[in-house]
Order: structure tokens, then C-alpha cells, then sequence
């Protein structure tokens, strides 16, 4: 628990990055898929990145979390840059610090829904508590799925085993992938319901990737990638008013080429 | 259907170089065996039954492992499709064209290995019969003379089988609703097909009934090579019907092991996966059983052979010769069913790579999927040591016996831990190496 006094001084972001660049390949045939991106995310708030398809959003949340290493500038996780670090402390970090959501739900196959959310906690030689692990399966509705494979539940519910994994160890930051790319309406509707209670009564930093008007409708702000760059921002999006700056996004996109 | 096979083939290298190595070896050994039998038919009269006995017994020995080995490759490969299936029929494939895809590919890879392994045939027919040329077992008044009749139909026989249990594998990708197969992609929970228990129980019985055999009746006759034409073939049938049986022995097996190995992040890992994904690691455990039965019930028999022939009685005199053919044929048979356990670990760790990938992302170090990956190996190569020392029970007890050395033989008691050091360590290298090709 943090103390009073600390939530008070306390600002630094749960989540920085700066000068963020991140070329793919070299030569003739490099891509860019991130130019100089500065972004802020505060503490508990919930950011919905968007843009045309290969405008670097991937690349972004995979630099983020240490999965690929950025070719200049510098990520901040709760004010440690953890840049330079080696590829076993980004793990422990990924494992520790750091709650994902894939598009493909990434359940272990032959993990049923409880241990594949005490996963993280497992591999850091933690006995994951029983307690939380069930919480956790309960906060996204599935505490009567807890001994079922990834195989006997619906897309929806691995989905939501896969948001209790990421939320279980409280992490510094979620990342969220196009969290609801393979989902239908109703059941993405679910999902993002639950990002956002985790936002609202867990404080939980999230930062999601999202293709969907309606999904990034939920969040309480929205950055527009272009071509590796920030090419906009948008507090409190609706629905109506993301999809008017995406189209005009794709315009720009064509003109640029 | 088939130029998508062909395409899919390149996509798809190691299932189909796994494939098509068994095929091969497994053609070239089969192959080179039935050009004795063939030669037999132009062969001296003295010669005719000595030619008959190596190539169609010893060949029918290598024959049981070879099409065990490919039907087991290929199943392998087919069950690794399973997710690939379910996508192809969500866009509109019929389980019928999904079927063919499967069976057509198999049936490619192994048509183009067994045409290879025919070459290599035609090369180790007359090298395996001077050999018992010039070991004085077959007079000089015989000639090879083996056409290409032979060999190719081993290769018919392989590329039969290889196609035949591609075809009984792909059921299992396109059983179930397309969707619903889909989503069950990843581990299909389901029992052993009552064809396959019955088969190993087949297999079993009749090793066992060869072991029977070989104590009251053929024990007892006055050739003393009778006994080892009951007694070779029990360990290895033995072995195959253990193996048939792999899936289920492995899941009950390796569930005593939880509480031992889940204290690991890794180890759990492994357990897990072994348990609950065991129709695949069977992959891997069968071909361990049938090395460790083959390998240690037929050279035990070899040994106990050379020690006791003299008191036997060797009529002929040709007992060290046949020893030595024998060592050469079952050693060759044994580095067979060695290379399939390479070809089969490295088969079932590969296809790993999308899982073991999302277990890095989710924050797994590349030591914790290294140690899990050899951790599951060691105990597949383990259970089937122990499997497979069941299995050359089968020849070496009653082989023993009926040459008066009890019910264990009076030497080389060092085989069978040599030869389960073998497979520990060629089983745990095969995972490690196929790992660091897998992982990042
Ligand atoms: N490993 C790689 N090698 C080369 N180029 C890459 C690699 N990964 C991504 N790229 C390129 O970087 C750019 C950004 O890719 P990224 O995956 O981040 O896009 P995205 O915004 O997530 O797109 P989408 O919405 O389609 O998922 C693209 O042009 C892509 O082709
Ligand atoms: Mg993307």
C-alpha cells in the first residue's frame, strides 16, 4: 500500500518515452517504424494508441516492454530508464513490471485458466498466492473456469483469463495489443468494460492498441500514430469523433506517399 | 489441392526433412536387405536359405521398425497441422480437400525419399552381400543378383505406409466443427484410438509369445540357431507395441512426476506439458522405447551367443561369423532407431517455436524455456529407457535361459546402462540443439 504521503509527491509516469526511434533493417531497404516518439502516460490512465496499419503501433508497445530494443531514445518505467538494460532483466521486467494483452490471447495451451495466470508469478520462483490468482479469475468473471484449458473456454474468456494474468501481479503498466482483434462486438464490449473497471477501481495504467473507434471510445485518451510519428492527440474520444480524425489520418497517410 | 501441398511443403521444412529422413534411411535399410531375398532365387542351393533367413528375417525385423518409425514421423507431422487445418476450413476448405492436402504432401516427401533411398540400396545390397561373402557364409558359387524389383517394392511399401497413416492421421485435424477446431487448436485431449490399443496389445502379446516360444519349443531344438530366429524379433515387436501404446503410458507415467518437478518455474512447465500435451511428447518417447528395446534385447541376445555357441554346438562352425554379421546388422538396425529419435525430438521441439515465443513474451527467461525444453526430454528419454528395458526382457530372459545363464546373463551387464546413457544424452542433446534453433 502506498502511503499517503507518497501518492501525493509521487508523479513521476508510470510510463515515458523519449526521442523513441526504432529502425527496421538498415541500407536501401530500412524501415522506420518509429521516429523521435515523446509520449507521458500518468498513472492510472487509460491511453488508446491508433493509425493506419504499419504506422509503428506494434513496434511501439514491443519497445515498451523490452521485447525489441529501440535504436535511440529512451524508455521510462516508472522514472528507471530501462533502455540499456540486458535481455534477462527486460524478462524479469516483462515478468514483473509489466501486464500484456495479445490480440491471440497468448494462453499457455496446457495451462488451465488459474495456472496460466500464476504463470508469471511461477516463473519468478514466487509461489503464486492462491488467493489473488482466484481475485483475479473472479475480477473478470471466471472463477468457476479456473481448472478448465485455454481449449474448453470461448474466445471472450480466454480473453478475460488473459487480462487477469496481466492484472494479477499489478503491474506498473498494462499493454494491451488490439486487445479485442479477434473478438465480436458484444464480447469486445465486455473486455473493454473490464480494462477500464481495472483503469477505475484498480488505478491501473493501461495502454492499448486498438484499430476500433468503439474501443478507444473507452479510454481516457487517444494518441493517432502516422508513419512512426505522433500525429495527434485526443482527450475524451468518442466514438464518432475518432473515426472522423482516422479517416482524415488515412488521408494524410496517402498523401505522404 | 496439390500445388497448395507443394507450397505449404517449402513453408513447412523440418516437419517434411523429419519425414523424409525416415523415409529415406528407412527405404535404404528395407531395400537393401530384400535384394538378398531376391538374389536367393539365383543363388547356389547351399546358399539359398542363408540369404532367405538374413533377408527375410533379419530384413523383416528392420521392416517392423522402419514402417513403425515412418508411420510414427509422419503422425507426428500430421498432428502438427491440426491448427492449420481448422484455418484453412474456416475459409472454406472442405475436410475433404484438407485430408487430401495432408495425404498428398506425405505422400510426395516420401515418394521423393524412398526414390533416394532405393539409390542408396543399390549401393548397400552388394556391400552387405559381399560382406557375407567374404565371411564364408555363402559360398563363392553365388552372385548378387538383385534388379531394381526389390528394392522398389520396399519403397512401395514405404511410401504405402507413410501415405496410409497420413491418411489415418488427418482425421484428426479435420474431425469437429471448423470453428470449433479452431479454437481447440492447440491441445486436443483425447484418447487412444481402439485400433492402436489393440495393435499394441498385438505387438506385446506376440513378443511375448515369441519369448514362450523360444523356451519351451525352440529352445530345445537341435539348431542352434532356431531359438534366435523366435527370440531376435520379441524385443523388437515388444518395443513397437509399447510404442503404440506411448500416449497413454506417457500421460500415467509422467503424472506421479508432478509434485516432484512443479517446484521450478520450468519444471512446471514441463510437467505440464507432458502430462497434458503427452499425444504429442509420445512423438518422442516412442522412438526412445524402441531404440532402448531393440538396441539392448539384440545385442544382449549377440553376447550371450558368442559365449555359449561352443557348448550349443556350432555345427557349421560359422558361429563367429554370424556373430560378427549379426553385431554389423543390429548395430546398423540400432543406429536406425537412433537417428529416429534425433529426427522425432527435434520434429516435436521445433514446432514448439510460436509457444515457447509466447512464453518469452510473457516474461519466461531463454534459460527457464532451455531447462524446461531438456527437462521434459530427459524425462521422456527416461520413461522410455524403462519402457524399452521392459521391451528387451522380452528376448534377453529367454535367450539367456535356454542357453543355460539364467534368467540374467552372465556378461556384458554394462549394455544396458551404456546404451541408456545413449539415449539420455542423445535425446536431451536433440531437445537442446532444436531449442536454440527454436528460441530466440
Ligand atoms: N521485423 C521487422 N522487420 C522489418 N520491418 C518491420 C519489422 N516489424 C515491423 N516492421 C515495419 O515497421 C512498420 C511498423 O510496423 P508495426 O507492426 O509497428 O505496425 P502497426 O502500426 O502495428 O500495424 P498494424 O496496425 O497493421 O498492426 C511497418 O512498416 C512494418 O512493415
Ligand atoms: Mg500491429
Amino acid at each position: 500500500m502506498p502511503s499517503v504521503v507518497c501518492m501525493v509527491v509521487d508523479d513521476t509516469p508510470a510510463l515515458a518515452v523519449e526521442g523513441l526511434t526504432k529502425r527496421h533493417g538498415s541500407g536501401a531497404g530500412a524501415v522506420d517504424a518509429l521516429v523521435g516518439v515523446d509520449l507521458t502516460f500518468a498513472r492510472g490512465t487509460f491511453t488508446a494508441i491508433m493509425g493506419p496499419s504499419g504506422s509503428g503501433k506494434s513496434t511501439f508497445l514491443a519497445c515498451v516492454a523490452g521485447l525489441e530494443r529501440p535504436t535511440s531514445g529512451r524508455v521510462l518505467l516508472e522514472g528507471t530508464d530501462v533502455t540499456g538494460w540486458d535481455e534477462t532483466r527486460r524478462t524479469r521486467m516483462r515478468r514483473d513490471r509489466i501486464g500484456f494483452v495479445f490480440q491471440d490471447f497468448s494462453l499457455i495451451p496446457y495451462l488451465t485458466a488459474q495456472e496460466n495466470v500464476a504463470l508469471p508469478a511461477k516463473l519468478a520462483g514466487r509461489r503464486a498466492e492462491k488467493q489473488a490468482v482466484q481475485l483475479a479469475l473472479a475480477r473478470v468473471g471466471l472463477a468457476s473456469r479456473a481448472e478448465h484449458l485455454p481449449s474448453a473456454l470461448s474466445g471472450g474468456q480466454q480473453q478475460r483469463v488473459a487480462i487477469a494474468r496481466a492484472l494479477v501481479a499489478q503491474p506498473a503498466v498494462m499493454l494491451a495489443d488490439e486487445p479485442t482483434g479477434a473478438l465480436d462486438s458484444a464480447t469486445a464490449r465486455e473486455v473493454l468494460r473490464l480494462l477500464r473497471s481495472a483503469v477505475d477501481e484498480l488505478g491501473q495504467t493501461t495502454v492499448m492498441v486498438t484499430h476500433d473507434p468503439l474501443a478507444a471510445s473507452y479510454a481516457d485518451k487517444v494518441v493517432f500514430l502516422v508513419d512512426g510519428r505522433v500525429a495527434g492527440k485526443m482527450a475524451a474520444p468518442s466514438v464518432d469523433a475518432v473515426a472522423a480524425q482516422l479517416a482524415h489520418l488515412d488521408q494524410l497517410v496517402g498523401a505522404g506517399r | 489441392m496439390k500445388a497448395l501441398a507443394v507450397r505449404s511443403l517449402r513453408h513447412r521444412y523440418p516437419a517434411a526433412v523429419a519425414t523424409f529422413i525416415a523415409a529415406l534411411l528407412g527405404t535404404a535399410m528395407m531395400a537393401s536387405f530384400a535384394t538378398l531375398v531376391e538374389s536367393a532365387f539365383s543363388a547356389h542351393e547351399d546358399d539359398r536359405e542363408l540369404l532367405i533367413i538374413m533377408g527375410g528375417v533379419v530384413g523383416g525385423w528392420s521392416t517392423v521398425i522402419v514402417l513403425f518409425s515412418i508411420a510414427s514421423t509422419v503422425g507426428i507431422v500430421a498432428e502438427q497441422r491440426v491448427r492449420e487445418a481448422g484455418l484453412l476450413r474456416t475459409i472454406g476448405a472442405t475436410p475433404k480437400q484438407v485430408r487430401a492436402l495432408i495425404v498428398y504432401e506425405a505422400m510426395v516427401v516420401t515418394l521423393f525419399a524412398a526414390a533416394a533411398g532405393v539409390v542408396v540400396a543399390l549401393a548397400g545390397g552388394p556391400a552387405l552381400f559381399d560382406a557375407l561373402q567374404r565371411g564364408n557364409l555363402i559360398t563363392s558359387a553365388s552372385s548378387y543378383d538383385a534388379s531394381l524389383a526389390s528394392p522398389s517394392m520396399a519403397a512401395g511399401v514405404v511410401v504405402v505406409v507413410g501415405t496410409v497413416a497420413a491418411w489415418i492421421s488427418s482425421r484428426r485435424a479435420t474431425r469437429g466443427a471448423a470453428t470449433f477446431s479452431l479454437r481447440q487448436a492447440e491441445v486436443p485431449v483425447r484418447r487412444l484410438r481402439w485400433w492402436r490399443i489393440l495393435l499394441g496389445a498385438l505387438l506385446i502379446a506376440s513378443g511375448l509369445a515369441s519369448a514362450i516360444v523360444t523356451i519351451t519349443v525352440t529352445g530345445k531344438a537341435t539348431d542352434a540357431y532356431a531359438a534366435m530366429q523366435t527370440s531376435g524379433s520379441a524385443s523388437i515387436v515388444a518395443g513397437v507395441g509399447l510404442a503404440a501404446l506411448a500416449p497413454w503410458l506417457l500421460r500415467v507415467l509422467a503424472t506421479p512426476l508432478r509434485p516432484l518437478l512443479s517446484g521450478s518455474g520450468s519444471g512446471h512447465l514441463a510437467v505440464q506439458n507432458l502430462t497434458r500435451r503427452a499425444g504429442v511428447l509420445a512423438g518422442m518417447l516412442a522412438p526412445v522405447i524402441v531404440f532402448v528395446s531393440t538396441a539392448v534385447g539384440t545385442l544382449l541376445m549377440v553376447g550371450i551367443d558368442d559365449r555359449t555357441l561352443a557348448a550349443a554346438g556350432d555345427p557349421e562352425g560359422v558361429g563367429d561369423t554370424i556373430a560378427m554379421i549379426n553385431a554389423v546388422v543390429i548395430g546398423m538396425i540400432s543406429l536406425f532407431s537412433l537417428i529416429m529419435v534425433v529426427n522425432a525430438t527435434v520434429a516435436v521441439v521445433v514446432h514448439r517455436r510460436p509457444e515457447l515465443d509466447r512464453l518469452w513474451r510473457l516474461g519466461a527467461t531463454a534459460r527457464q524455456l532451455r531447462t524446461s525444453v531438456v527437462l521434459e526430454a530427459v524425462v521422456v528419454a527416461v520413461l522410455g529407457i524403462g519402457l524399452g528395458l521392459l521391451g528387451a526382457m522380452a528376448t534377453a530372459v529367454p535367450y539367456s535361459v535356454v542357453r543355460h545363464e539364467g534368467l540374467v546373463p552372465n556378461g556384458q551387464l554394462w549394455l544396458p546402462p551404456f546404451i541408456s546413457a545413449v539415449a539420455v544424452i542423445v535425446t536431451a542433446g536433440a531437445a537442446w540443439g532444436a531449442q536454440r534453433r527454436a528460441a530466440r
